[in-house]
């Protein structure tokens, strides 16, 4: 069978097309093209491009907002929509710098905000920033009973910066920080009613929530070039507080208030200062016929913690006011370890075999002092201890047969040893038991890649394993997977087609857990002329899955019920998205985005279960959008997008639907 | 080779200026402004090998040594990895489900005509990764979702498309190139840094199973990325006392027959179970 690789041309041309109408982007903002030439203009030593897409976007929103804010968040008001600026040393030795590159998305007021920005000098160093802020909103959707509210936005940044990044002792540093401030909404169960345990006259209560975390990371770190090997050396310094606080002040009856127990006055401290000192050495050789590479890390985790917590309410029996205390502190150090040696007998053959282990050990006490100023006091010492040793060993093949054949097979074994000591005390020695176990992972693998025509590849793969003691009902004992992938790659169009199938059966003495994937999708981008691209996708993802349960249901006296619990999900996702190039000057744009839960996961075991087993919903996304070129290094830009989320389940009777008009006009220029 | 087979690039660029002309901008062009480097680590010749013959025969790819378009995907790999395989980032390139599967370099990289700012890639990088996996795209199309199509995120935040080091949770099987967090830990933690802990009470299949064993980290049709619309459907799935799992080899617990599932308190878990990830105050994850 004759065989002639894709040319680059070919498909060089067909990536900047595709790259050029950024086709699959899903959102209306920010427009992706640039004024100004894309070859930049020269200044002195220097090229510069750029271009800004400055302008105003607004959303009306009808429905559930706080679902829209957890989907979508998009809102009113003047945004820097985007931002590219590149500066290149034409002769590569400029004087400070020899590359600036920035690239920014939404700053001004949007929900998800990120810069980029790297700066380097030739042989002297690079600079690297990613900042990044996201608006989280969680409106407390039905999952939580709808009182875990989140408004909280979060702040990352991370600076990384190589000295003398083309000699053979390269030196880095680093530092990042994340912080997530903001209000919320918890919730707290208290035992208000004169009793250290709480029973079915147990409360819950709302209390705000202020939350406040921060982490600091400094890394330090080297490569050495020598000898033909290369060393890799990394510390990182990492420091993690939470200072959140809870606090409620008012009459509050919670979540059961047929038990006459109120919560009057609510505060809770809990600081809590972590600290993950992480050293990595990693060690590599590469050679015509043989590669290796080993590595070797160490994770020293530890966290200090002190709670204080002050109740009072009233209950039946009369005011209460109970206090609890706890400190303690935890621990968990992590070791592992690779070692992946690749072998290359001859020009068509590649074997990789490549040793993992891992190490962790986590372990922590925690004094718990629980004070009933009006009846009871507890006080007790608690310790945890989890242990996991994972050895892996995985060994790889591929194997080129023909020029228009490759083959690939693996075989993977893995061992994981499990400990547990769960314990406590009222202050005296600790006498727990230690839990035991192991399971052992075998798979195989196979697959191969044809390439029968120029144009056209086709990738098969499969995977079969099996564990002889998971350690969740759901976790992988016997299961296959199964895909394949198709594709035809000419100038003018792109066909592609993948399906895989995934299935797992975890059969125990008191039920059966089993799931059930199959995906299939299929994706065209056509180009008929320079002016036009379409570009349309379709998926369906369906899970089907059977767990056992046990529960107990019952208004007085609750009774156990076993049963299956059937889940099913059926989603159809489809994407289409148009381009048109209008005399060279006008840019439309348009696309509709659909993802439909179908659900059908009717009959079941348990008919308690049966309501909360299928859940159809539909969300819509259609939108389009107009770029016109005024000048040279202006163009105009206008875009509307439309959210519709519908669900028809309605879970506890609460539906959570809404239909939003997103849009914005902007301007997009360069210097 | 022989060293006077090399040409240097100002001799190609006298017919192909049109790749010459922008090369300045290329990160490989740093081999050529350093000056110190031997020939066959500069310039076109460099990847493409000496080009004497090639001018000598006035063009031709079967005169290029290596011509890209005329190799196969190790030869690809290969040749890129001249340089590149002992990069930190690369030490799992040969073992990657992208090798095992012959997507090499130039699937992913456009040496000559890059649009994206950084790394060469072909596309922008969330472009690149859906043009093979469409299911993922339409995972982040879904109504709860990682903005990686908002241009927020980036696959490389969690994945790493040269190959990952065996994960340090499941049963250490990375076939979908899963990175790691600084620490060995899921890339989960770097931004949910309040879900790293260590905690005295960790809740075991975190640290076993990993994150996916409750969320569908692309994208879901479940708030919170849940890998069930209803939280107390989810416990169960695992809650249910069946022999020999969990820490104790005797079943993950059973609700106790205080939970009166009928009622919609006890349906919504983490009501009181606030703390699920892990708490330092309580072995049942209150406070």
């Amino acid at each position: 069978m004759g065989f002639t690789p894709i040319t680059p041309k070919t498909l060089l041309t067909g990536c900047l097309l595709l790259a050029h109408a950024a086709l699959a982007q899903q959102p209306v903002t920010p427009t992706p093209d640039q004024a100004g030439s894309p070859r930049g203009e020269n200044t002195a030593d220097y090229n510069v491009t750029d271009s800004f897409e400055t302008g105003y976007r607004f959303a009306i929103v009808n429905g559930s907002v706080g679902t829209y804010r957890s989907d979508v968040n998009y809102g009113d008001g003047i945004r820097l929509l985007s931002g590219n600026l590149s500066v290149n040393s034409r002769d590569g030795h400029g004087r400070w710098f020899d590359q600036i590159v920035l690239t920014t998305i939404g700053l001004g007021n949007d929900p998800y905000q990120s810069v980029t920005l790297r700066v380097e000098k030739n042989k002297l160093y690079r600079y690297d920033l990613l900042w990044r802020l996201d608006d989280y909103f969680n409106p407390g959707l039905p999952v939580a009973g709808g009182l875990h509210l989140m408004d909280t936005s979060r702040h990352m940044q991370d600076h990384n910066l190589t000295l003398l990044p083309q000699s053979k002792i390269q030196f880095h540093m680093g530092y990042s920080r994340n912080t997530q401030d903001g209000p919320a909404l918890s919730t707290v169960q208290l035992c208000l009613n004169g009793s250290l345990y709480c029973g079915t006259a147990g409360n819950e209560f709302p209390v705000f929530e202020n939350v406040r975390t921060q982490q600091n990371e400094f890394r330090l770190g080297a490569d050495v070039d020598l000898a033909g090997f290369k060393l890799t050396l990394l510390h990182t310094w990492s420091f993690f507080k939470d200072d959140s606080g809870y606090q409620e002040n008012g009459v509050e009856s919670g979540d059961n208030p047929s038990t006459g127990v109120t919560l009057n006055q609510f505060q809770r401290s809990a600081p809590y200062r972590g600290a993950s000192p992480y050293w990595l050495g990693n060690l590599n050789r590469s050679g015509k016929t043989l590669a290796v590479n080993g590595r070797i890390t160490y994770l020293d985790g530890k966290g200090n913690f002190l709670l204080n917590e002050n109740a009072f309410g009233g209950t039946p029996l009369g005011a209460q006011n109970q206090q609890v205390q706890v400190g303690g502190d935890a621990s968990r150090p992590q070791l592992t370890g690779d070692l992946s040696i690749s072998v290359f007998p001859t020009s068509s053959l590649t074997l990789v075999n490549n040793t993992s282990v891992d190490s962790t050990r986590i372990d922590g006490t925690s004094d718990y002092a629980q004070f009933n100023l009006a009846a009871e006091t507890a006080d007790f010492v608690s310790f945890r201890y989890l242990g996991l040793r994972t050895v892996a060993n995985a060994m790889d093949l591929h194997y080129r047969a023909k020029r228009w054949l490759s083959l690939y097979g693996g075989y993977h074994y893995s061992e994981r040893r499990i400990e547990d000591i769960e314990d406590y005390a009222i202050h005296g020695p600790f006498s727990g038991a230690m839990y035991q176990q192991s399971n052992t992972q075998q798979t195989g693998l196979l697959g191969a890649r044809i390439k029968p025509l120029k144009a056209m590849t086709i990738n098969l793969e499969s995977e079969a394993g099996h564990a002889n003691h998971p350690f969740t009902p759901v976790s992988d004992r016997n299961y296959i997977a199964l895909g394949g992938r198709f594709e035809y790659r000419v100038k003018k169009l792109t066909l592609g087609a993948a399906y895989k199938e995934n299935y797992n059966n975890n059969s125990v003495t008191l039920s059966s857990y089993s799931s059930h994937a199959r995906n299939y999708s299929a994706n065209a981008v056509w180009t008929p002329r320079d002016w036009f691209t379409l570009d349309a996708s379709y998926s369906k993802l369906h899970l089907d899955s059977l767990s056992g349960v046990v529960f107990f249901a019952g208004v007085d006296a609750p009774s156990p019920l076993a049963g299956n619990q059937i889940y099913i999900s059926n989603i159809h996702a489809a994407n289409l998205v148009a381009r048109f190039v209008v005399s060279k000057r006008v840019d439309l744009y348009a696309g509709y985005t659909i993802t439909m839960d179908t659900g059908d996961g009717s009959g079941s075991a348990a008919p308690i279960l049966a309501p909360v087993q299928t859940f159809p919903l539909n969300y819509q996304s259609p939108l389009a959008r107009v770029s016109i070129r005024l000048r040279e290094k202006l163009r105009w830009n206008a875009g509307w997008q439309y959210y519709n989320y519908h669900e028809q389940f309605g879970l506890e009777s609460f539906y959570q639907g809404y239909h939003a008009n997103t849009g914005y006009t902007s301007v997009t220029w360069a210097f | 080779m022989a060293a006077d087979n090399y040409t240097g690039s100002a001799v190609c660029k006298t017919c192909h200026a049109d790749v010459w002309f922008n090369f300045y901008k290329n990160p490989h062009y740093k081999s050529i402004a350093s000056g110190d480097q031997p020939p066959d680590r500069t310039g076109c010749e460099g990847c493409h090998g000496p080009g004497k013959a090639h001018v000598e025969a006035r063009g031709g790819k079967t005169t290029i040594p290596r011509a890209f378009s005329l190799m196969g995907p190790k030869e690809v790999l290969d040749t890129c990895l001249n340089c590149h395989a002992r990069d930190f980032s690369k030490g799992n390139i040969r073992r990657s489900q992208h090798s095992l599967a012959d997507v090499v370099c130039t699937n992913c990289h456009s040496i000559h005509k890059s649009p994206a700012a950084k790394f060469l890639l072909a596309k922008k990088q969330a472009e690149l990764c859906y043009g093979c996996h469409a299911d993922v795209r339409a995972q982040f199309s879904m109504p709860f979702k990682h903005r990686v199509s908002e241009g927020f995120m980036a696959c490389t935040d969690c994945h790493n498309p040269h190959g990952s080091f065996a994960p340090t949770w499941g049963m250490a099987d990375g076939q979908s190139m899963v990175e790691r967090a600084e620490g060995d830990q899921e890339p989960c933690l770097k931004c949910h840094a309040d879900k790293r802990g260590p905690f005295a009470y960790e809740h075991p299949p975190v640290r076993v199973e990993g994150c996916g064993v409750c969320h569908m980290p692309h994208g879901s049709t479940n708030a919170k990325l849940l890998v069930r619309p209803v939280v107390f459907t989810l416990c169960l799935r695992c809650h249910n006392g069946a022999d020999g799992f969990g820490t104790r080899n005797n079943g993950i617990p059973k609700l106790t027959n205080t939970h009166n599932m009928l009622d919609p308190r006890y349906q919504r878990c983490t009501l009181c179970h606030v703390r699920i990830h892990g708490s330092n105050s309580d072995g049942y994850f209150f406070r």
